[in-house]
């Protein structure tokens, strides 16, 4: 034996390993447990203590003492490269076995999505509150009242006594002779004033529901709801009623709106106005829905009647106020192009989910 | 109302002031005019033609051909197939080329006989045959003989006329008249009025000389006028009267009725005119009826009368319901020589009352009941003598008598401020211009000084009572356009939701946030639909309050409970084409304190849910029916969000709580053991079929009380120091045992074994194979921590011993091998 020999047997082996390994790596790619028992075949075969290398360093000994470190030194390293080699390839084969482990567990990407479904809000809640956020931000509290009222909160105190004719604008449901479902929000006007008096500022606006006896229909609903605002302080201005109209109208319609003031009646405000906002269908050139008039009238407004502001406890010659009633339900089918009013209390499905953004 | 723009530009002048210029100022005024429009639609080329001769058809038997002069050199041939034709008639008389409502006139053959233009009915030329009687709606419409040959039709009946449509608020019965309404557009034009008010004086006769006697024996008439008027020529009114009637929307009748009706429209005074040869003993009684009185009514209906009416009567029986109707026994008739004609004044609510109570809404009645001018009583009695004398060839025998119970009340004079008003308004109208705006009203001003004037409101205004009222007048008639937006000025205020505002706000976001539809439902129902909920028979959920008066027969009281508003949600969805879903609603229920309502109920705010049917469908996965738990999560997230997550347990329901929940998959929701705030449950089966929505899940809350377990302020826990450890334990236990009693032993075990518990919770439930029958295998993680130390094993196993022995005391737990 000699040096040559054993060098070039080193060499061999060390060639043959390298080769082995590269054709387990790509051989059993899918079958991580078969390459790791090859790999540790491979071991055993070539870095095993009674393996190959392990065999050519005992015949080490066969060689002249002079010549043995250098040809140790070629051992060693040829050790030190197949361990290596065989770290990097059970590496590799942990990473294939790992993606052959992921790709069996696939699911189709293409299948749409399964976050939980958002709910929806109401339409008209969704109005309301954002009409009721309007007038927060400009300092208005909200309060609520009963819906089953008395006939002297809903008529006698907002100076509509018993065979007034304006009775026959709202006809009633009676509870008994004297309770009633409300007609309006303004009994909560008086209620308020009594409540604060003889506070100043008042600002606060109610929202809630109201009945009336109206056959159903498009436009008509025995149950219906409404907003009402109330300011009362010294020196209040039927301006101010527009100013907060028009910042109002702004809000919700967009910010090129105006309001328009047409004289009416109603016994509980004095001066009374009706109020209209430029159509939002056509912006103010006539169409089907402003009855070709450009205007929508979309609320009832006015001065506190001195009846009104007096019987509260806030005397008419020291304070003024201004009050408004509007129907959300009529400001919602404007807003989302709903034409019958019915519709909002069908509460379909079909219609509510399509109120699912927040915009 | 319908006005005649014709009629009314004769008592004030419209020239230069088209219909709808007319139309926008008053709309603008505040007297809102719904719609303008011509009177009849197009007619052009219809003149009035004489049918000179009639005869027959030789092709037709019905049709006639006849000749008609028109007034041009050569006679028409017209082919008529009226069958009231006749020579000598005076029709209207369409010309080759004329346009009707109906479409145009060409020269056309009929039948072989070439017909040179049409002869025309009361509908062909467009009149409101609705108000005429049937004799002139059938065939040709008749002309009267002194009609002038080749005039044009249209400018002769007036039908070149524009209709105003008014919608009037109650307030301004003032403008129920044409005199009315005559004073507010001369205001607004600031034009001159050219109404005559009568001058009281002209009209004294010699009272003692009427053959007439009056007493008032009700507080409720205060005040009465007739007029005796002999020699009556019955027969139609002119033909320009009758089409001043029709063109306002009342029927022509005769002569003295026609007369009454044109006072009323022009005057606002309703008048009536009885045959005064029925008139017994010539007196007439104004009284309240007796109960059970009977009348037969002009319209033909025999009417029994209470005490609450009043009805004028001769000497001997009522005649006419006062401000209503006439009776038939004093009917004006073809035969009708003498007259009487009243012009009162009655109680409006008692008219009204009256009106409502026997079904009728007369024009005279709809002037009554809100109201009419004292001063018209005398003018539109005098109006009518007048108009009977020139049209009816009638004279009066005597004057009027007057029977009144109070004077009319003075026009009240009002302070008024010029810098109030304007204070009120926000404007800067000059005082001289308030002054002129009163004046063109009729209004006195009497200007104390610069800051108190007084101003006269004339009688027929009696909406105008104080200062704010005549602000309106300078407001609306000077123009509300010029009113400036201002903001109150005055302090600042805090505009923010109270804490029971938030709690629905921030409810029904969280609720949509999890997935779940708001509705809103009505709140009147039936109790029929309380029966699905198997509810006692003295259950108070069955203690809807009843409306007195409903309008239809489903919706006849107030609810009492959320779920058959929303059963009939999902029941409505599922039947259209829905296979399921969630929704919610946040609304009230009414619950009485008494029945029958003595004082107004309690209001509750409620939150329900329903979940019913199955999830909604994805498109690559079976659908599944909701659970219990698919609720209980949106409840456990919807709990948590309040802050009462920890606070709040799921305790299975007593049967009797909640009987339309199934009793075994029901909880009530407690809050620290001590409030029920609410139920959740599947549905009893019963009650599922009943309101035929199958399997579902029903959660209610009362959010009045959720609102009171809302915590105050808190603050943030320092994050732990030390390692929590976490171990699991299984334990088979019988199946009784709920994971909430399990939880709470556990709880109380730990500790007494030392206080380090730090959280435990279910987090596996198993029965079936390798558990035995009976039991259930339950898996818990507890998690141990310190704030003082690092836990060591030793500690945290004496704990888990003693968790295991009270476990095994409690219950007979066995760890799972
Ligand atoms: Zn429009």
């Amino acid at each position: 034996m000699n040096t040559e020999q054993l060098q070039a047997d080193i060499d061999n082996i060390r060639a043959a390993a390298l080769r082995e390994l590269e054709e387990i790596e790509s051989e059993s790619a899918p079958d991580a447990e078969n390459a790791s028992r090859r790999l540790e075949a491979w071991r055993v075969q070539y870095l095993g203590k009674k393996g190959l290398l392990a065999q050519v360093s005992r015949q080490m000994r066969e060689l002249p003492k002079e010549e043995r470190p250098r040809l140790g030194q070629v051992v060693n390293e040829a050790q030190r490269v197949l361990q290596d080699r065989l770290g990097r390839a059970r590496q590799r084969v942990e990473e294939l076995a790992l993606f052959a482990r992921l790709r069996q567990e696939h699911i189709d990407v293409t299948l749409p999505g399964r976050a939980p479904a958002r709910g929806t809000i109401h339409p008209l809640t969704r109005v309301i509150t954002e009409i009721e956020d309007v007038f927060l931000g400009m300092g208005f509290s909200i309060v609520e009242g009963p819906e089953v009222e008395t006939d002297h909160y809903n008529f006698e105190m907002l100076n509509i006594p018993k065979d007034h004719p304006a009775r026959d604008m709202q006809d009633t449901f009676y509870l008994t002779e004297e309770l009633l479902l409300r007609t309006q929000t303004s009994p909560m006007q008086v209620r308020t004033m009594e409540k604060m008096r003889p506070f100043a500022p008042i600002k606060v606006i109610c929202p809630g529901r109201v009945y009336r006896r109206d056959e159903d229909d498009a436009t008509h609903s025995h149950a219906f709801n409404q907003i009402e605002g109330l300011v009362v302080d010294r020196g209040v201005r039927m301006s101010d009623l527009k100013g907060t109209l028009e910042q109002f109208a702004r809000a919700i319609f967009g910010p090129n709106q105006e309001v328009r003031l047409r004289p009416s009646f109603f016994p509980f405000t004095e001066p009374s106005a009706e109020v209209d906002v430029r159509c939002t269908n056509c912006g103010g050139r006539g169409c089907r829905v402003c009855k070709h008039s450009g205007w929508l009238e979309i609320l009832g407004a006015g001065m506190v009647h001195p009846h009104v502001l007096n019987g509260a406890g806030y005397d008419s010659r020291e304070f003024s106020g201004f009050a408004f009633g509007m129907g959300p339900e009529r400001i919602a089918m404007l807003k989302y192009g709903i034409e019958d009013i019915r519709l909002l209390y069908q509460n379909d499905l079909r219609l509510l989910r399509q109120f699912s953004s927040v915009f | 109302m319908r006005v005649s723009y014709q009629w009314l530009s004769e008592y004030v002048d419209l020239g230069g002031v088209s219909p709808q210029a007319l139309a926008d100022a008053l709309t603008s005024a505040g007297i809102e005019v719904e719609s303008v429009r011509p009177r009849v639609e197009r007619l052009r080329r219809v003149v009035v033609g004489r049918v000179v001769t009639c005869g027959p058809h030789p092709n037709a038997d019905r049709l006639k051909v006849c000749t008609v002069d028109v007034g041009q050199d050569a006679l028409l041939t017209i082919v008529c197939g009226a069958p009231n034709v006749a020579p000598g008639q005076r029709v209207p008389t369409a010309l080759v080329g004329a346009e009707l409502p109906g479409g145009r006139i060409s020269q056309a053959k009929l039948r072989g006989v070439e017909s040179q233009g049409m002869l025309c009915s009361a509908k062909e030329i467009g009149l409101e045959v609705r108000w005429l009687p049937k004799s002139q709606t059938e065939g040709l419409y008749l002309l009267p003989e002194d009609a002038p040959v080749g005039a044009d039709v249209s400018s002769l009946l007036g039908l070149d006329d524009v209709i105003l449509d008014l919608s009037l608020t109650p307030n301004r019965s003032d403008c129920l008249s044409l005199r009315g309404l005559a004073y507010e557009v001369a205001a607004l034009l600031e034009r001159p009025l050219r109404f005559l008010e009568p001058h009281l004086g002209d009209e004294v006769l010699d009272a003692g000389a009427s053959p007439v006697r009056i007493e008032l024996r009700t507080p409720r008439c205060p005040r009465y006028e007739a007029q005796v008027m002999i020699g009556v020529a019955g027969g139609p009114s002119p033909l320009w009267m009758q089409m001043r009637l029709l063109a306002m929307g009342v029927r022509p009748i005769d002569v003295v009725v026609d007369i009454t009706n044109y006072v009323m429209l022009e005057w606002g005074q309703p008048l009536h005119a009885f045959d005064f040869d029925q008139v017994r003993r010539g007196t007439i009684v104004v009284r309240q009826a007796q109960p059970g009185e009977r009348l037969a009514t002009l319209d033909g209906q025999e009417r029994v009368l209470d005490e609450d009416v009043i009805v004028i009567a001769d000497a001997e029986r009522a005649i006419g319901i006062a401000g209503v109707m006439g009776g038939e026994n004093s009917e004006i008739t073809a035969s009708t020589r003498r007259v009487v004609v009243e012009s009162a004044a009655f109680d409006a609510a008692s008219v009204r009352r009256t009106g409502q109570r026997l079904g009728l809404r007369s024009e005279a009645q709809q002037r009554f009941e809100k109201g009419i001018d004292p001063v018209a009583v005398r003018g539109a009695l005098l109006r009518a003598r007048q108009l009977l004398q020139e049209l009816a060839g009638a004279a009066p025998v005597g004057g009027v008598v007057c029977a009144e119970q109070e004077r009319p009340a003075q026009p009240p004079l009002l302070d008024f401020s010029p810098r109030r008003a304007n204070q009120l308004l926000g404007t800067d109208v000059a005082a001289a211009e308030m002054a002129a705006i009163f004046r063109r009203l009729g209004f006195s001003v009497q200007q104390l000084s610069e800051e108190k004037w007084q101003v006269g409101v004339p009688t027929r205004r009696a909406d105008i009572r104080l200062e704010a009222d005549l602000v309106e007048e300078i407001g609306r008639i000077h123009g509300y356009d010029d009113i400036p937006a201002t903001l109150p000025v005055g302090p600042t205020t805090v505009g923010m939701r109270t804490q029971a505002q938030r709690l629905r706000k921030w409810t029904r976001e969280t609720l949509a946030g999890l997935g779940m539809n708001e509705v809103f439902t009505y709140t009147l129902g039936h109790p029929d639909q309380l029966n699905a909920l198997r509810l006692a028979e003295d259950s108070f959920y069955r203690k809807m309050i009843p409306l007195l008066r409903p309008m239809s027969d489903e919706r006849i009281a107030l609810r009492t409970h959320m779920l058959p508003g929303l059963a009939q949600v999902a029941a409505y969805n599922l039947s259209h084409g829905m296979t399921g879903g969630c929704i919610f609603e946040i609304g009230r229920v009414y619950w009485p304190r008494e029945l029958p309502l003595r004082e107004q109920p309690l209001e509750r705010q409620q939150w329900a849910g329903l979940w019913f049917g199955e999830q909604a469908v994805r498109l690559w996965q079976a659908g599944r029916a909701y659970d219990f738990y698919d609720a209980k999560g949106v409840l456990e997230a919807w709990l948590t969000s309040l802050g009462l997550g920890l606070r709040a347990a799921f305790v299975p329901i007593q049967d009797a709580d909640a009987p339309w929940l199934h009793p075994g998959r029901a909880a009530g929701v407690w809050i620290d053991g001590q409030i029920k705030v609410g139920t959740v449950g599947e549905l009893h089966p019963e009650t599922a079929q009943r309101l035929g929505i199958g399997g579902a899940v029903y959660a209610e809350f009362d959010l009045d009380k959720v609102d009171e377990c809302l915590g105050g302020a808190w603050k943030a826990q320092p994050l732990p120091r030390y390692p929590a450890v976490r171990r699991d334990l299984a334990v088979l236990v019988p199946q009784a045992v709920s994971s909430a009693q399990l939880l709470a032993k556990a709880a109380q075990a730990a500790e007494q074994a030392g206080d380090i518990l730090q959280d435990c919770r279910v987090f596996d439930v198993y029965v079936g194979p390798g558990v035995p029958e009976g039991q259930k295998s339950v898996a818990v993680a507890f998690t141990y921590q310190s704030d003082e130390r690092t836990l060591t094993d030793e500690e945290t196993e004496a704990v888990e011993r003693a968790i295991l022995r009270a476990w095994e005391q409690a219950f007979g737990a066995r760890l799972r091998g």
